[in-house]
This record gives C-alpha cells, structure tokens and sequence, in this order.
C-alpha cells in the first residue's frame, strides 16, 4: 500500500499554494521575528529551518474557540417574557497542516487520548482532527533543548502524523503514515519515488543517532509523586519561576482550557480559550478558598501532571514530547529536564536513606 | 570595563552570613541567557555568572521575599527598578542588600541567535568598545553591538547602579553603539494613526495572553489580582480578537505610567517578540512632559500618578 | 442519558425554572424542567450526581442535583450565592431559561449501602447533597437499616430546608437531630458545633455508613468525631468542592493527583481521599 514519493525544493511552495485552493494550509512562517503556525498566503516566508517558536497545536486546539452563540429576544406575543436561542458552531475547515514537527504530531496523541477518549469524544476536537492531515517534517538539526530522545519520541517519529517528509539531497521523500495519509497522497501530482525511501531513512537515522543519550525522563512516575509533600524541594526549584504561562500556551502538549461567556448587549458567546495552570486563578474556588495558592504547588502540578498523573492513567505515555521550547522560551530559563532528574535523584535519596 | 566577577563573589561571600539570601546569576540551559541563581550556602557562590549574558531583571523577586534580609546584585536597569520599589514601598530597604555593577551591555538571546546560528560551544560572550565577543570551541565571533544587544541598552540612561550598599568595580559610561536601528517608537511616530492601530492589530494577532510580560514585569506585584482576568469589572474579555489583547496592553501601560523604569523585562519575556515596550516608553514621555519626572532615580521621590497636587507646575488647569 | 453520551459534551439543555425558594439570607433552590419532554422523562441519574447550571451571558457553575431520582417532576439544585454566577442566578425567576448539563460525576454507593445503617451529617449547605441520598433512601426504606441525620448550621435562619426539617423530625423510620452555632430564645434543639453533638449523638459504627459534607474545617473534624466512635476510613463517605468547567474530565482542571473531581468524583471515601496527594 504505501509508496514514496518525493518532491524538489523549489517545487515545495508553489505546490502547498496550490493546495490552499481546496482547504487551508497551516505551515510555519516568519512572522514579527519569530516563526510560527499561520495560513499560508502568497505573501508567506516559509520558515522550515528549526522548530517553530509556537507549536503547531492552535491547528486542533484554537486558542480561542466560540462553543455557541446564544441570543435573548423578547417574546412577540408576551412582552414580559424573554426567550432565548442557543446555537452550536462546529468546527468546518479542511486543513492540511504541514511542517510540524516529530514532536508536535505527538503531543497531538496526548490530546487523543483525552478528548477522544471512546465514549466521551469532544465533537470539536475530534472533528478538527477528522478534518486535519498532519504532514511532519522530519528533524536534520535537533537543538541543544530537543529532548525528544528522552521522552519516548524522536527526530524522525511518525506517532500522531498522516504523512512523514524527509530532507534529502534536492527535495523531499514523502512517505505516508495512515490511510488518511496514502488517501490525500494518492491524489497528489507527485512522483513516485520508492527508491529513495532508504535514502530517506538513512537520514533519520543518523539524526536519531546524534541526539545525545543522556538518559530516559520517563519511568519517573513513582519518584514524582513520592515529592509531593517535599515543600523544601518544590519551593528550591520554583524560586526563579514567574507563575506566567509561556511554558504552558507554547507546549505542544498542555490542553487545559476555561469557558467564559462574554456577551454584547443581547448576544453573546460561550468560547473555550487555552487556560494555563501556572496562573493563580486556574484552581481558585468561590468561596476563596484555593488548593494551589503557590507558584510551588502549581508547579508541582504541571511536572506531576506531565511525568507522573498522564503517565499512570494512559499506559505510561508521558505528557511531554522534549521539543524544549519552554525551556527556549522561558524568561528565566527554567528547565523541565532538570527539574525531572532532581526530583527522581531526590526520592531515590530519600528511599536508600530510608532503608540505611 | 564590566565589574570583576571575582570581586562580586568575595563581596558575596563577605555579607551572606548575614543574609536569609543572595540573588545573583547562574548558568543556564540556554548558552546566551543566564539564570536567576538564589544563594544560600558558600558553595552556591562559585556558581555565580557575570557578564552580558545576566539579562535577567532580579529586582521583580524582591517584593515576594519581604521579611527576608535578602542580597541582591543589580546592574543599572535593575538598580533603577529596585528604587521604584523603594519609592512605592514595596520593599523594605533595611532588608535588601545591594551589590551594584557596572554594565556593558546585555546580549538580546533572540537576535544573537539568529546571528550566530549554531550555539554549540559557546563557551563566553564580553562587550568591548563598540562589539560583542563570543567564543565558540575555542575561537572568537565579533558582532557589531546593534545587532545583538537588547534594545533596551540603545538608550540606556546609567549602566551603574546608584543606589548601592557595595559598587563592584569602576564607574562608566553605556554601552556605545554605532549605527543604532530605529526604535519602534520612532517608527510609529512617523505613522498616521490609521496605520499605527494596523501596526498593533497586526502585533496583537500574534499575542497568546500568556502573560509573561506582567510576570516579569517587577511592579506587578498585583498579578493574581490583575484587572485583565476581571469579570467585575469585565475590561476584557477571553476572545482572541487584537482589541481585547492591546487593552490588556493599554492597561498595563497605563497602570505603570511614571513608575515604569524601562527595564525591558516585558519584552525579553515576551515569547512572541512583541514590541510591547514601546506603549510604556509612549507614556513615559508624556510623563516627562507633564511632570518633569523620570522613574526610579530617587527613592524618595514618589511616582507623579500616586499623587495629587492642587496646584500642578505643568498643568494649568485655570487658565484654559 | 448520562451527558457523556451527548454528541456536544458542552452543548446544555434548555431548561426552564418552575419554582424558585428562599432557603436563607444566601441559599436559594431552584426546581427545574429541561425543556424537551423526552429529555425530561428519559433523564436518569444516581443520588450525588451533579450538574453544570448556564446562566448564558454569565457562565456556568457545578451544582448536586438535591432532588431524588425517585421524584423526577423537576431537578432541584441549591445555590449559595458566592460570585458573579450565583449572583445573577439568585435574580431569576419562575419561568426564566437556563442551560443544564448533567448528571455528571459519580454517585454515593447507595448500591453496596444496602442493609447498613446510614449516619448522615450536614453542615449548611452541605445538607444539599445529603438530602438526595436521604431521599432516595426514604423512597426505598425497606433497602437500608437505622437512618439517622445530625444537621447543623451556624443559626436557625441558616438552615436550608427548613419546611422539610419538621417532617424528617417526626418520622419514625430515621432520628433526626438538629443543632446551631448560635441559638435563639425559641431553638428547642441542640446548640453546640457538629462533632461534639455527633459524639453525644454516639451512632454506632458496626455495619453502619457515614455520609457527611459541609465547609472543610467542619468535615475535618467531623471525620475526627467519626473516627473517635470507630468508623473506619471507608466507611466515611463525603462529596468534594472543586473549581470546574468541563465537568467530564477533559479540561485538566479539577484534579487532585490522577483523579478528576468532576469525573472521578465528587463522591470519596475518607479512604480514597487519604490515597490521593494532599491538595484539597
């Protein structure tokens, strides 16, 4: 069933250009300095050096996203009656998402295995995702930050991608992943090139090959919960730390949300937007009373969550997908790799001293 | 000549048996950006990094730690952000300890970057005259100061701190840098109108509400109360539309009206590269105009919005 | 129809607000109908359940559906009024439209209660929870042993369900015990925190269930009292209070360690909940 097909540099643009005619393109582009997931117009700097500084998860999950729409009237016959009309808005668009990453297309599994999880499907999650094709790109020049190798993933991995491209000399082999993948391909004026598939996978090879090892993140489940109630070390590790929340909105795996209602006169919408658990009001109760009041505590969440809490519930896949960028990105350089190995050598400690 | 890192870390070491802590810089995980390193023990000392790379405004921790006798090293940016927290009583400053610098310059990690390309053994990065120096394995990359310094240092108005317990070095001038590009605000002063809201609906598109900018920002020390995530009163609303984003934006400048230093921590941690700056520096000059005040030089002064005069110098309300 | 079988898990049903009562200066019950007849007549749900209740325009907010699933001319919910949403909830009125989402949340085990004596003990607005079950057990007496309920609240005016609490009193097939913080010239009944009058109360733990809610530091040591009398931690059984919004495990916000509230919970025994990282 599958076969390679390969397309030249120079052919690349004007051909992902064509595709917008039928649906939307969402590629990494250039963009006030930095580079992220935009439609792609005419007017588009392609940037598929590198990994995008924002990941590509806006495609299934939007920022921002209007629920339905709800509209008070006053009733004709009855002017002391108010009625109102609620109205669903589903998802639409047919997207082709290409140059995400290895480690963006994973983190899309992450959030497959909550909001499509069987009986309790997020129609519109799931729907955009039925309506997306995931063309990743495979990684020739992982950063010092990239820890993919680390977490169970890697610079060439198709998990979560309908379609793999792979850098060679002059273009790219592109091999399908899934049905969907071969479907969309199939109908693609593409040449074929089944002899370049082992070019190909040399490429990634080698690349997975140079990744430093310097060992798993995963498996660490246990030690993270065994810290839970170590105020010295959670307070240690979050003494530099902001609370604010680029970490959150730019990992390709973090999902949590808030619903608001925000109306204008008669009219309004509920919206889902990306919510962040660094923030102090995400856990805040009503009656003021508020589980995670610190920068400690919430941190706490966000590394147990990631390491251990996702991990338990979902067959030991990890919650994190090492593409670092919130290691990149943070303002005062936190880094999750270290956090991970300091909470894992600390209840290890712990353990051995308790048995001395 | 940038302050000694060795005589900042004897300073160090002198005061810190008398301190709860030390804040100083340490390395990170990034080559071009260090990391706020808190010290509580000796040993912590030898891990304490000076040099352009200590972006970090380590002032904004200060109000969080009130209580604590806390040590601080601070360059010119940051000294002038500590007197504002001086100014609005938000620290005490029988508590803090304050080791000054002397400051060359602090490397913009996002435009080095991208002018270094790989980063792979970076091993130092210093500022003589007019470039920057980075050793890479072993062999030296000079770049022109305006292309990777942090805009901020383009108008830097004093690379020393003032106001310090311990000055770590010798006094001298800002960095000097030739061929400065134009700053954003520049730029949007040679716009209509019509062309700046394009500029900012075009810059606010890209915005994720992230946040970061006001967790840096060392005033902000109302974050978790912030009227942005107010539903009473509802400034702003969740919806991703550029209008809500730049009244978050407004508010922020606004609230920090005559009391921001310009230290540029906003925009640093800004994961986007917005621009976000230019809105304070905007009303830092109307500041100056109606009140002939600058923020952060004198910690006695007290910032001109927290006041009310019956008579202002510069405004002359009778005689419209 | 459990509301996870819904094609849109946040789609509420429209329904309409029959009857509004006073219970306190600050605690307001609503009976509601969903506004579609087969919705109403098919909707199903388990003593402790909760629902997601949408004032649109304003937003939506967790509350237990307090009537018993052996009474179903309406769902009736319990409101504090505490922030925006309970604010602009206590404004409506009979006949005025909200959005319902439930059941959601686990129930009480009323299934492996069976044949045990059963202790319930409310403080304030906790009684909302405790009534459904009460309910429930009361419509199927012959199921469950001795029925006892200890109520308190910080005065008389801040008892909710006061015109039920005269029919619960004179039962014969529960005791019912009744105490305030603070009496009044004519309070006839006990006055005195909750876990001291449990303890005079002394209910025996053998083959017996507790079932208690209320504010935290009354369920603390409320759970202190139950275990000086000897219940073990799984036979405490209690119903938690969280911020959610999702209310079907998605949106990540309501977990304590790798349980959601809203989906796992809200319904623990002591014994599950001493399992859990502390975060409450």
């Amino acid at each position: 069933m599958p076969t390679a097909r390969y397309i030249a540099n120079d052919k690349l643009m004007p051909w992902l250009l064509s595709l917008t005619e039928t649906r939307q393109v969402l590629a990494p582009v250039q963009a006030g300095g930095q580079t992220l997931f935009a439609p792609l117009t005419a007017d588009s700097q392609l940037d598929i050096n590198g990994l995008a500084d924002a990941s590509a998860k806006a495609a299934l999950l939007p920022r921002c996203e209007t629920l339905f729409e709800f509209h008070y009237s006053k009733s004709e016959g009855i002017p002391s009656k108010t009625e109102l009309e609620v109205r669903e808005t589903l998802p639409d668009q047919d997207t082709f998402l290409f140059g995400a990453r290895p480690c963006d297309a994973k983190g899309f599994t992450v959030f497959d295995r909550v909001y499509d999880g069987g009986t309790r499907r997020d129609i519109y999650y799931c729907t955009r995702r039925d309506k997306t094709i995931v063309a990743t790109l495979a990684c020739t020049d992982p950063a010092d930050t990239c820890f993919c190798n680390r977490v169970g993933g890697g610079p060439g991995d198709t998990d979560g991608s309908d379609i793999l491209f792979t850098p060679v000399d002059g273009g790219y082999v592109i091999e399908p992943v899934t049905e969907r993948g071969e479907a969309f391909l199939a109908e693609q004026p593409l040449v074929e090139a089944e002899d370049r598939k082992e070019e190909a996978r040399k490429v990634r090879e080698k690349v997975a090959e140079a990744m430093p090892d310097e060992g798993s993140l995963g498996g660490a489940k246990g030690e993270v919960l065994e810290l839970f109630d170590d105020k010295e070390f959670w307070g240690d590790v979050t003494a530099k730390c902001l609370s604010c929340g680029a970490c959150s909105y730019l990992c390709p795996t973090c999902y949590c949300f808030n619903m608001t209602d925000e109306s204008n006169g008669d009219d309004g919408v509920r919206v889902r937007t990306w919510d962040n658990c660094m923030s102090f009001q995400f856990t805040l109760e009503g009656s003021g009373h508020n589980p995670r009041d610190g920068k400690a505590q919430r941190m706490r969440n966000r590394i147990g969550h990631k390491f251990s809490y996702y991990p338990e519930l979902h067959d030991g896949n990890l919650a994190c997908v090492g593409c670092g960028r919130c290691i990149v990105h943070c303002p005062v350089s936190m880094d999750v790799r270290a956090i991970v190995a300091q909470a894992r050598d600390r209840a290890l400690a712990k353990q051995e001293h308790a048995n001395d | 000549m940038a302050s000694s890192i060795d005589d900042l870390k004897s300073a160090i070491k002198k005061a810190l048996p008398d301190l709860d802590m030390v804040i100083a810089w340490a390395a990170g995980p990034d080559p071009l950006s260090h990391t706020p390193l808190f010290i509580t023990e000796e040993a912590d000392i030898e891990r304490i990094e000076w040099d352009p790379r200590c972006s970090q405004n380590l002032a904004g921790y200060l109000p969080g730690l009130r209580g604590k006798k806390v040590g601080i090293v601070v360059k010119g940016c940051d000294a002038r952000s500590l007197v504002e927290l001086l100014q609005e009583k938000l620290i005490d400053r029988e508590d803090v300890t304050i080791f000054g610098l002397h400051c060359t310059g602090a490397v913009d990690a996002r435009t080095a970057r991208k002018a270094l390309g790989s980063l792979r053994g970076l091993e130092s990065v210093s500022i003589d005259g007019g470039t920057a120096s980075f050793s890479v394995s072993g062999e030296s990359k000079t770049l022109p100061l305006a292309g990777v310094l942090q805009k901020k240092c383009f108008t830097c108005t004093g690379a020393d701190a003032e106001v310090c317990d311990h000055f770590i070095g010798e006094h001298g001038q800002p960095p000097q840098v030739t061929d400065i590009p134009a700053t954003t605000l520049e730029e949007l002063q040679a716009m209509s109108m019509e062309e700046r809201l394009h500029f900012w609906e075009d810059q606010m598109s890209r915005c994720i509400r992230c946040y970061a900018c006001r967790s840096a920002c060392p005033l902000c020390v109302c974050q978790d109360h912030c009227a942005a995530q107010s539903r009473e009163p509802h400034w702003v609303d969740q919806t991703d539309h550029p209008r809500e984003k730049l009244m978050f934006q407004a508010i922020h400048a606004l609230h920090t009206a005559g009391r921001c230093t310009e230290c540029g921590e906003c925009e640093r941690a800004c994961p986007m590269g917005l621009p976000i700056m230019t809105l304070k520096q905007a009303l830092n000059l109307s500041i100056q105009d109606l009140f002939d005040y600058k923020a952060g030089t004198d910690p006695d002064q007290a910032p001109p919005l927290f006041e009310f005069r019956e008579e202002e110098k510069n405004i002359k309300e009778r005689d419209w | 129809m459990t509301n996870t079988d819904a094609t849109n898990l946040y789609l509420p049903d429209m329904g309409t607000i029959q009857e509004v009562i006073e219970e306190t200066a600050n605690i307001k019950t609503f009976r509601i109908t969903l506004n579609n007849p087969d919705a109403m007549r098919d909707f199903r749900f388990e003593p402790g359940q909760v629902g997601q209740l949408s004032v649109f325009g304003v937003g939506e907010s967790t509350f237990v559906i307090n009537s018993s699933p052996t009474r179903m001319d309406y769902l009736q919910f319990s409101v504090m009024r505490v922030g925006e949403l309970t604010e602009k909830l206590h404004k409506l009125r009979p006949g005025d439209q909200v959005g319902v989402r439930a059941p959601l949340g686990n129930c009480f085990p009323y299934k492996e209660m069976k044949g045990k004596d059963i202790v319930f003990v409310g403080g304030g607005i906790g009684m909302a929870p405790l009534r459904t079950l009460l309910l429930y057990m009361l419509d199927n007496r012959d199921d469950y042993g001795k029925i006892s309920l200890l109520y308190g609240a910080r005065s008389p005016f801040d008892m909710a369900f006061s015109y039920e609490l005269p029919d619960w009193l004179e039962r014969e097939d529960m005791t019912t015990e009744l105490t305030v913080d603070n009496g009044t010239p004519d309070w006839k009944h006990h006055v005195g925190l909750i876990p001291n009058v449990l303890k005079e109360m002394a209910p025996s733990a053998e083959n017996a269930y507790a079932v208690t809610c209320g504010p935290p530091i009354m369920i603390k040591f409320t759970i202190e009292a139950l275990h000086s009398l000897g219940f073990k931690d799984d036979q405490i059984i209690t119903t938690l209070e969280k911020r959610m919004k999702c209310g079907v495990g998605i949106c990540g916000r309501c977990n304590i360690g790798t349980k959601y509230v809203c989906k796992d919970g809200p319904v623990f025994t002591n014994a599950q909940l001493k399992e859990l990282p502390n975060e409450l």
